[in-house]
């Protein structure tokens, strides 16, 4: 929730943020702060695009990768997709250092994504898991919910060493 | 497919429909339509929300205990395709839910009950206590059939004297 009050203006722009700020007059606080609380609880979720952080869910080392490139989508990365990163934050003795450009398959969205049922799912967070070329996991542990969304994508080494497919 | 309850409202979620939400500790949250996910989104409790199936259960406002509802238990085994047991399967969901909304009713009307009665008791005594906003007390006392007959008497005369012991 923290994170979310921090967060609050998307780049996605929300053009009623400029219309509700017009209006502020000493009347009309106390109404707008209760319906501005909730329309910022309500964010946005879109795309991992390039300096998209996310977070590390294998024990390869790195902690946090910042998005370079989402290799397919003209708009961005989603749920179950490859992304080229770079390290911003590593564990001290890791396999993977800070600075190092990395591949990695995006495990947790925070933007919905549409199941073939016709339903749709979205997690809490944007987390990664760390590939090497050929599209095997660098780590040997993946921690948190995974999507099987990545059966699809031939991701099945990860699914194995999850402890929950959602 | 499965068909999934919503988790603030319990409805059901049929295939298509709603959205899931996956924390981090794993929790799989189904929601039925954005209505309950943006509640949900503002951490409002369904146990406090009055159209939820949650807070009617918990006042009682609806049944909670019932053998109809021993039917409705998730089960995680798949079963085996047989049309005999689909069959009667499908007859048995028809007759069970027959059963359960009679039952559902006769909780409501056992609940209801005596609610009527009381409705009358308050509109005669508001009757008698504010008849005097309807009509002024002058021309209640000539004519004394505009208010209720509380004490029937036999002479007319005492009757007149009634109301004005009323009106006052």
């Amino acid at each position: 929730m923290a994170a979310r009050f921090a967060s609050r203006l998307s780049h996605v722009g929300r053009s009623v943020f400029g219309g509700l700020g017009n209006i502020s007059s000493g009347s009309l606080r106390t109404s707008l702060d209760s319906t501005w609380n909730n329309f910022l609880s309500q964010q946005q979720r879109t795309f991992i695009q390039m300096r998209t952080v996310l977070k590390v869910v294998d024990n390869s080392g790195a902690k946090k990768v910042m998005c370079i490139q989402a290799l397919k989508g003209k708009k961005g990365a989603r749920l179950g997709d490859t992304i080229v990163a770079s390290v911003k934050e590593a564990h001290p003795n890791g396999k993977v250092k800070k600075g190092e450009v990395v591949y990695g398959v995006v495990v947790r969205a925070a933007m919905q994504r549409g199941r073939c049922d016709g339903s749709e799912v979205k997690f809490d967070d944007n987390a990664v898991v760390l590939l090497d070329k050929q599209g095997q996991p660098r780590g040997t542990r993946v921690f948190g919910p995974v999507p099987h969304e990545l059966r699809k994508k031939k991701h099945l080494k990860i699914l194995t060493l999850a402890e929950h497919i959602a | 497919m499965r068909l999934e309850k919503c988790w603030f409202c319990s409805s059901t979620v049929y295939p298509g429909h709603g959205i899931q939400f996956v924390r981090n500790d794993a929790k799989i949250f189904r929601f039925c339509r954005s209505k309950c996910h943006k509640n949900f989104k503002m951490k409002r409790n369904p146990r406090k929300v009055k159209w939820t199936k949650a807070y009617r259960r918990l006042h009682g406002k609806d049944m909670t205990q019932d053998s109809t509802f021993e039917f409705e238990r998730k089960r995680n085994r798949p079963e085996r395709y047989d049309r005999n047991v689909a069959e009667n399967t499908l007859k048995a969901i028809k007759k069970i839910d027959k059963v359960r909304v009679d039952r559902e009713a006769r909780h409501h009307a056992l609940r209801m009950k005596g609610k009527k009665a009381k409705e009358q008791r308050e509109a005669a005594k508001e009757l008698e206590q504010s008849i005097h906003m309807v009509k002024a007390p002058a021309v209640l006392q000539q004519e004394p059939s505009l208010t209720l007959p509380k004490i029937k008497v036999k002479v007319s005369q005492q009757q007149s004297e009634e109301n004005h012991a009323m009106e006052e």
